[in-house]
């Protein structure tokens, strides 16, 4: 086939898209609220430590939650580092290798040794019924990940948690806004950490926040944050700058404001593709699991190659050959990265679904930069790419010899 | 001129504060608004509202230029740009940094975090800067890294501090948070040692809402670091260091420094004003001493520190307590030193008689963008007033204290 015949950028044709459609969220405010909000910034001259926004915006995150502290931090990474001390963890902490870096990192940070857990192979959260094989007496607590914006069963886990003296908290960087039941996530274990980046549905460009109904907890977390004047009355180990600028906040207030109708939008888009993609042989939409609301900020297909034709790592380069922007997420999976695959704990290779998820997983765009048609043009692709099966198997078979 | 002629008219005893308004020792620089907006519009209009956006790179390459370095590498804060630099450049299997006691109240925390014990080295009383003749006595087969700190007013003798550190083999990082426009008689600050680092804290010389930064001639420090502050992504899913997290500066934060920076050289005329308000006001009060700027090399004339000498008849405390209660929120200088804190981490044991002193001595004033010419004339006349009634105010201060 010649160059003009063709359909796929990747075998030459105009690509799809004129521009790159970005994974998400990336929702913003518009100029004009934006130009408002620092416009009230500068008159106040407050910049940052515990401002009027950073209050404000704290205030409506607890109602918002209905949690008793919302404390804001710069990033959720610092969260996570933040919480080690403030729960009084030592020694070993065991999460899901299916996250994102940040959770093993903050640990690591921390001085604590991070034990990974396989997950599930239809939640991808992770498997409770794993964990008594990883527990010894160093282990001191565990860290529930809630992904996808579904969520790891945190009752279930709490139970656990119990039942072995171990401490609970969760990193929720995907989870704002999902509920469990009728209790928003943020109220589960001893506390919850969400992550305000630009690619979460709740955004302050840059930040995160700590969620927890323990008033001593949060005495410490406020202390290691810290601030300045005489409010660092708690003795804690040590500090550990974060604090949310006003800038931040006033980004976060307006998301907030936005949430509902940006969580709407995500919704309609999520249906979209799934009702798309339900017709594709060999490619399995995720949906959120565990919970009663989500905020569909995720969507994560799996692609089975046997069925599907291509590789997960092919469909990702014809996709970005039209400009859309597919990850595999996650990838390669925490325990193979050069940090943690030479770690002492001996259990990297007992992750078989781990590893199969890591292979089979890929990222698609919603948010902000996604529309009806966009999403449309992106099945369209993937649907073409298992029809046309034979020129794109070529295509690959020639690239990789 | 101020309103109190009679001690009873201390806010401490009861009376109205001298300023309605309180008056700090942060320097909260407003910048152009206009001007921030228009740097806003370049993250705005390319929806890259952080990871490396238009700014922060616009940032770094200003930045460099200005501290004439390679290299710029910014943050989300000097605490972690420090503790990133350090946790980079410390000699592996040692276990102790040198700093001076005599700083900022975090940094031995910065150090418990990259697990490395606190030595703490005195200062020279002239200066009360380090020096390779007070960091000498602390440099053993255990030492990973000198980090070297600049004190508020004037620097420390770099090439001296970076001079030992060669001798040694051990690497040296610069804390030059309160020396962002100086220069010493060998350069400018920015390219000394191994890297410096910098704040873009509100209450710094370059207001970012919060942030750091660092410089370095050093081409791989500057790519590691760049990558350990995006967690150790070198690629896209590649982690290629460890011991990355998150400490990325956002749009806004280098939106905000860019302004900040373009006003520079103005504000450093008028922080250059309020030094001389105070310069030529103190000549009339005995007992306080300024610390006066090096004028001979580059300057920011940005803090406001005195010595209480033998002759100034309060106690520091009390002192600090009275200007405190007229709204003049005047700090004792890096009080307690932080060899005298206790500490719940492991650090070494310090034995430091000149910080000991030093660190009773010194008081810094109210400075920065929201202190006028007529708030200075008011604060200096305020200390002479309360120097003049030493006596009195002492008596009726431990009179109630003991009732």
């Amino acid at each position: 086939m010649t160059k003009g015949e063709t359909q796929f950028a990747i075998l030459g044709a105009k690509p799809k898209f004129d521009a790159p459609i970005p994974i998400g969220q990336l929702y913003f405010p518009s100029w004009k609220r934006y130009e408002a909000a620092f416009r009230g910034i500068f008159e106040r001259q407050y910049y940052t430590n515990n401002g009027p926004l950073l209050t404000e915006f704290e205030n409506k995150l607890q109602q918002f939650f209905g949690v008793k502290h919302a404390i804001c931090v710069s990033s959720a990474t610092l969260g996570l580092m933040m919480a080690v001390d403030a729960m009084g963890l030592s020694g070993k902490v065991i999460l899901p290798s299916f996250t994102f870096i940040a959770s093993a990192q903050s640990l690591s940070w921390a001085g604590i040794e991070p034990i990974f857990c396989d997950v599930d192979s239809v939640t991808h959260q992770i498997s409770i019924d794993k964990l008594d094989a990883l527990i010894d007496d160093q282990v001191t607590g565990i860290m529930g990940v809630n992904l996808w914006g579904g969520a790891c069963d945190p009752l279930a886990l709490e139970r656990y948690a119990h039942s072995r003296g171990l401490k609970l908290y969760f990193d929720s960087a995907h989870a704002f806004g999902c509920t469990v039941g009728d209790i928003k996530i943020a109220n589960f274990g001893s506390l919850e950490v969400f992550s305000f980046h630009a690619t979460k549905i709740l955004s302050a460009t840059e930040g995160g926040c700590i969620c927890t109904n323990d008033d001593g907890i949060a005495a410490r977390l406020r202390s290691i944050r810290p601030s300045y004047g005489s409010a660092n009355s708690i003795t804690i180990p040590k500090v550990a700058n974060s604090r949310m600028s006003e800038a931040q906040a006033a980004i976060g207030l307006l998301s907030l404001d936005d949430f509902p109708l940006n969580c709407q939008k995500n919704e309609t888009l999520f249906r979209k593709y799934e009702e798309k993609l339900s017709a594709i042989p060999g490619v399995k939409l995720v949906k959120p699991k565990g919970v009663t609301s989500s905020n569909f900020q995720y969507v994560v297909c799996e692609i089975n190659e046997d069925v599907y034709g291509i590789s997960r790592d092919s469909l990702i380069a014809v996709l970005k050959a039209e400009n859309v922007i597919a990850r595999r997420y996650f990838y390669p999976g925490v325990h193979h990265s050069i940090e943690y695959q030479t770690n002492s704990l001996g259990n990297a290779e007992k992750l078989p679904i781990t590893d199969s998820l890591c292979k089979s997983c890929i990222q698609l765009p919603i948010g902000a930069m996604v529309d009806s048609n966009i999403v449309e043009v992106i099945c369209d692709t993937i649907d073409k790419s298992h029809r046309d099966l034979a020129l794109l198997k070529a295509y690959f078979k020639e690239i990789d010899q | 001129m101020i309103e109190k002629t009679n001690i009873i008219d201390l806010a401490i005893f009861g009376g109205n504060k001298l300023f309605v308004t309180p008056k700090s020792t942060s320097n909260l620089l407003q910048p152009d608004i206009e001007n921030f907006l228009e740097y806003s519009k370049t993250f705005f209009e390319q929806q890259q509202y952080t990871n490396n956006g238009p700014n922060v790179k616009l940032l770094e390459n200003r930045l460099a230029e200005f501290h004439q370095t390679r290299f710029c590498v910014t943050f989300s804060s000097g605490f972690w740009a420090l503790a990133m630099a350090i946790r980079s450049l410390a000699l592996k299997g040692r276990t102790e940094i040198i700093m001076p006691s005599l700083t900022y109240r975090r940094m031995a925390d910065i150090a418990a975090w990259v697990n490395l014990k606190p030595n703490f080295c005195e200062v020279e009383p002239k200066s009360l800067a380090m020096s390779s003749a007070t960091v000498r006595p602390c440099i053993n087969e255990n030492t990973a890294l000198i980090l070297g700190v600049h004190p508020i007013v004037n620097c420390c003798d770099s090439e001296d501090l970076v001079d030992i550190a060669r001798k040694n083999n051990i690497p040296i990082l610069f804390d030059s948070v309160e020396s962002v426009y100086e220069s010493i008689s060998a350069g400018k600050v920015g390219g000394f040692g191994d890297a410096e680092c910098f704040s873009l804290h509100a209450c710094k010389l370059l207001n970012g809402f919060g942030g750091g930064y660092l410089t370095t001639n050093n081409e791989d420090l500057a790519i590691k670091l760049a990558s350990m502050r995006s967690f150790g992504f070198v690629g896209v899913d590649k982690v290629g260091f460890p011991g990355g997290m998150n400490a990325k500066l956002n749009e806004m934060h280098a939106a905000m420094t860019l302004a900040s920076l373009d006003d520079l050289e103005s504000q450093v005329i008028r922080n250059r004003e309020r030094y001389y308000a105070y310069k030529s006001l103190f000549n009339s009060i005995l007992g306080i001493r300024l610390l006066e700027f090096d004028e001979k090399y580059r300057t920011g004339y940005k803090n406001i520190v005195v010595e209480l000498l033998d002759g100034w008849p309060l106690s520091r405390e009390d002192t600090i307590r009275i200007l405190n209660e007229e709204n003049i929120l005047a700090r004792a200088y890096y009080y307690p030193p932080l060899h005298q804190k206790p500490m719940g981490y492991p650090s070494v044991s310090a034995n430091l008689p000149v910080t000991d002193i030093l660190a009773e001595k010194y008081l810094n004033l109210p400075c920065g963008q929201r202190v006028n010419n007529n708030d200075i004339t008011t604060i200096v006349e305020f200390l002479s007033f309360i120097s003049l009634n030493a006596k009195l105010i002492a008596e009726r201060l431990r009179k109630v204290e003991t009732s």
